[in-house]
């Protein structure tokens, strides 16, 4: 099967510092995958690179076989390819029901954005009662359902969530989590999730990337890293002793 | 008391024609994080639309003889035409420029209009009559105003709620909105960022037709220079009111046109020729009270 979204050797420079160097992944339809990593090791900028944010030197980044324009992030909303930033990024002025309303215009029918609008606010009843005030005003959760919810008015078929989890609480962030698996099942999303920590997305992800100094350390199956010790290596660039090289050994074998 | 509100109405209306100037500076500021100096010569532009070019001394009204309801879709269309130029030929090249950047060319732009039209138009004002019924007095229990003071007022108010509701309810103001407070993030939504841009050009070439036509009315005058003062101080009514928000380019416009039509009144006449010294001495006074402006916007994102 060949994939939805696949990086090839991609290269971004911000001035003289290169942030991601050699990136390839990829995502399948119907997959969640996870891209971990420290801070600075390029997750952020890769979803950029892919959302047309920020231009690449080298690379391709395909999405179903095509090649993706580098810098037309609108083009980019339009073939179905959807980001949530790390931060949210509501627009606080706006009200909870124009952001979402923004992110329904691309659709040119306004019929079909008001269907839109309706079935968002089904999966969000929380920002149904927030309907008219200030999206500034909301709690740092309901910005990010918000944050969610307007990415799916523009109807995407892969949504990048970056750092989801992202100065919310546990609890909040289990709830967060819950909505994207549910829009998973019931809108037949494909996910692209960056996270820092490991231990909530080895439950949630079929696969993991580990990245590090802006290029792919490690990757698998969610099932084979279970037990973590090969990506705390990945992770954090170093080995270890004794029994976790072995484990970091097998997991890559 | 007669003689208060007589003054009050005077400032009123001067305070408007700065807010419409204020707003067609402040709108381009909120998504562009563009001070356009420019502005004030697209106000020029407007006024001298009206006659024909020449360097005569007279002028001869072309546009400017026909009906109003004419004449006024007329130049608010020149005066989008250059507004919408002036973003494709200079600013687009630009888009990924600083703001310092950004407003040395709207420098150049200014310039290049006022030289422009001192080519075509030449040196010398013109006198020029437009709507002269206007200045004809009404008489309300004793306060004598020009009906042009309050059609002033009452246009800006039209446009003031006018560009609210567009903004407000329409799909392109909100993405005007949207853009204006994380154009990125309104560009990976989707949004236009190119097409809101020229649109965002295109109703402040509307204010700026508007102004040139209420301005020209009230001072008969046509001058190359004419819309460099209303461009400064429209500016510093947008810095009083804080950079970025729209309420307060208005409160800040109608606040610098009250202030110095109040001095103009009151001060002593040997302090007058002062008055634009104790105009920016308030400036300063606000500025150093609320230095991010009296309605700060809530989001000054410096764009990525």
């Amino acid at each position: 099967m060949s994939a939805m979204l696949e990086l090839s050797d991609v290269e971004v420079r911000y001035g003289r510092l290169v942030a991601l160097r050699g990136l390839s992944l990829e995502v399948h339809k119907g997959e969640v995958v996870c891209l971990i990593g420290p801070n600075g090791a390029g997750k952020s900028t890769a979803m950029a690179a892919i959302a047309g944010g920020v231009p690449r030197v080298a690379g391709s980044i395909r999405l179903n076989g095509q090649e993706l324009p580098a810098r037309k992030p609108e083009q980019i909303a339009r073939l179905g390819l959807s980001l949530v930033p790390e931060g949210r990024h509501v627009f606080g002025t706006l009200t909870v029901e124009e952001n979402l309303r923004v992110g329904g215009f691309l659709r040119g029918n306004a019929r079909e954005s008001a269907a839109a609008l309706e079935r968002v606010a089904g999966y969000f009843p929380r920002l149904k009662e927030r309907w008219t005030s200030p999206a500034g005003r909301l709690s740092g959760g309901e910005q990010q359902m918000l944050s969610i919810g307007r990415a799916l008015m523009t109807n995407p078929r892969l949504v990048m969530v970056d750092e989801p989890s992202l100065g919310l609480a546990p609890l909040i962030v289990d709830a967060v989590y819950e909505i994207l698996l549910e829009l998973r099942e019931r809108e037949g999303l494909t996910l692209l999730i960056n996270e820092q920590s490991s231990h909530r997305i080895l439950r949630f992800a079929d696969r993991i990337y580990v990245i590090r100094n802006g290029t792919i350390q490690l990757h698998g199956t969610a099932e084979a890293l279970r037990d973590g010790e090969a990506i705390k290596a990945a992770y954090f660039g170093f080995k270890g002793t004794g029994a976790n090289a072995n484990v970091v050994e097998g997991a890559k074998a | 008391m007669i003689n208060f509100l007589q003054n009050l109405i005077d400032a009123l209306s001067l305070g408007s024609l700065y807010a419409l100037v204020a707003l067609g500076i402040g709108l381009l500021f909120g998504i562009l994080r563009l001070v356009n100096f420019a502005h004030g010569d697209f106000i020029t532009i407007g006024a001298y639309s009206l006659i024909l070019p020449s360097a005569s001394v007279t002028a001869t009204m072309v546009i400017g003889s026909w009906h109003w309801e004419a004449l006024i879709p007329m130049v608010c269309v020149i005066v989008i035409i250059v507004a919408m130029a002036t973003d494709i030929l200079v600013f687009r090249p630009l888009r990924r420029s600083s703001a310092p950047t950004l407003m040395i060319a709207s420098f150049a732009v200014s310039y290049m209009i006022q030289n422009g039209v001192l080519m075509i138009y030449g040196a010398r004002p013109k006198a020029v009559n437009l709507w002269s019924a206007l200045t004809t007095q009404i008489n309300f229990y004793g306060l004598r105003e020009p009906v042009l003071q309050l059609v002033t007022i009452a246009t800006t108010i039209v446009l003031m709620v006018g560009l609210s509701l567009f903004l407000k309810r329409s799909r392109w103001g909100i993405q005007m909105r949207a853009a204006a407070e994380d154009f990125r993030m309104a560009q990976y939504l989707g949004v236009r960022g190119n097409f809101v841009i020229g649109l965002a050009f295109a109703v402040s070439g509307i204010l700026a037709a508007a102004v040139s036509l209420l301005f020209l009315a009230q001072t008969g005058a046509l001058s190359n220079v004419m819309g460099v003062p209303l461009a400064l101080f429209a500016f510093v009514a947008v810095v009083v009111g804080g950079m970025g928000s729209l309420p307060g380019a208005v409160v800040g416009g109608f606040l610098v046109g009250i202030v110095t039509t109040m001095l103009q009144a009151y001060l002593p006449p040997d302090l007058r020729v002062f008055r634009d010294a104790f105009t920016f001495t308030f400036v300063i006074i606000v500025l150093l009270v609320r230095p991010a402006g009296l309605i700060p916007s809530r989001s000054i994102v410096e764009r990525v």
